[in-house]
């Protein structure tokens, strides 16, 4: 038996339902734990003032010719391939007695600035890639390094390397 | 008058509160203002019919957008229901150009009536809860799908709804109101309120 008056609307307002609605999914389909946590971690990573490639393929051309404390005899070449949101990064580092030679190619072609630093962040060389997208830095310094590329409007954020070793 | 249900304006005052102190330089701020409304993004996109990974990146890209683009908010009360309109319209042009889209209708959603055992993970709905959803499913598919978008937000944008759902702007507040109806009625068949 319904105990509603002739004049009382039936059941719960408009306003009123919907909430329950809503109240009735937020049970049902409730965001997984890690919703906030991701949403943050993405925001910080938007803070960041440059964006960070990411190291996709190392080769050794030769076996051995690449150490943490490279000897003055070593020769050989190996390449490095990063990947950005909107180019990839070929290095190919070759190395001969006690100088390393930096060819770098950036795939789509662009018109970028190139910085190559140190590990304490000072610059080593600044060069530009050509029209096809490539670069060269004759002579680099050993130890890490790491390589910033830079939009010559500065339209975009700039682009960085994690340290890698010469 | 207002669209508002009962506890929507403290929702939307606190809102506020965090975007004010955000825009005056407490980076904090933005941290409150995601754990409190980053559940509702959660519905309002879950609602548009994106699986739960497509989901999550919706919910991020949305912020995002707050970050980048939030100075072009001028009145900080608007803040809950500019990060709504940004959602909806960003689920539905990524359920539009992906193919990974899933309508919620077609997962099982699990749950249990409160007298049956639950398995891990499954939902237990209470009483009114369990007569509550036991009288949605008797509704058109259409209309669930409305009530659900339109429940998940307090200030709905009818012109994105109108266009997620295919149906003319000038269509929604009526076919809304027809659908709560129906709602009703099974409510009062099913002996609640």
């Amino acid at each position: 038996m319904m105990s509603t008056g002739d004049t009382e609307p039936v059941g719960p307002d408009d306003l009123t339902l919907l909430a329950r609605v809503g109240r009735l999914w937020e049970q049902l389909d409730p965001p997984p734990d890690d919703l906030v946590d991701g949403v943050l971690a993405r925001i910080a990573a938007e803070d960041l003032e440059f964006d960070l490639l990411v190291l996709v393929e190392s080769a050794d051309a030769l076996d051995g010719v690449r150490s943490a404390t490279p000897a003055d005899d070593d020769s050989g070449a190996w390449s490095l391939e990063y990947a950005g949101p909107d180019f990839n990064v070929y290095l190919r580092l070759s190395r001969i007695e006690d100088h390393t030679r930096l060819d770098g190619w950036v795939v789509p072609a662009r018109r970028l600035t190139v910085r190559l630093s140190g590990e304490d962040g000072t610059l080593a060389h600044e060069t530009s890639l050509d029209e096809f997208g490539r670069f060269e830095i004759a002579d680099t310094p050993s130890g890490l390094a790491r390589i910033t590329f830079l939009d010559e409007e500065l339209v975009d954020r700039p682009r960085m390397t994690p340290p890698f070793w010469i | 008058m207002s669209e508002l249900p009962t506890e929507s304006p403290s929702l939307w005052e606190t809102a506020a509160s965090h975007f004010d102190r955000w825009r005056a330089g407490e980076n904090a701020a933005l941290d409150d203002l995601v754990r409190l409304l980053s559940p509702m993004l959660w519905q309002v996109v879950r609602a548009s019919g994106l699986d739960h990974t497509t989901a999550e990146d919706v919910v991020q890209t949305t912020w995002l957008t707050l970050v980048r683009s939030g100075e072009s908010i001028s009145e900080s009360r608007a803040v809950a229901g500019w990060l709504c309109t940004t959602a909806r319209r960003e689920a539905w042009r990524v359920a539009k150009q992906s193919t990974r889209q899933r309508p919620v209708e077609d997962e099982t959603i699990a749950r249990r009536l409160p007298d049956e055992p639950a398995p891990e993970g499954q939902v237990v709905l209470d009483d009114d809860n369990a007569r509550l959803w036991g009288c949605l499913s008797r509704l058109s598919e259409r209309c669930q799908k409305l009530l659900r978008i339109v429940a998940a937000e307090s200030r709905p944008d009818y012109t994105v709804i109108a266009a997620s759902l295919g149906m003319p702007v000038g269509s929604i507040g009526p076919t809304r109101g027809r659908c709560l109806d129906k709602l009703r009625q099974e409510l009062v068949q099913a002996g609640g309120r």
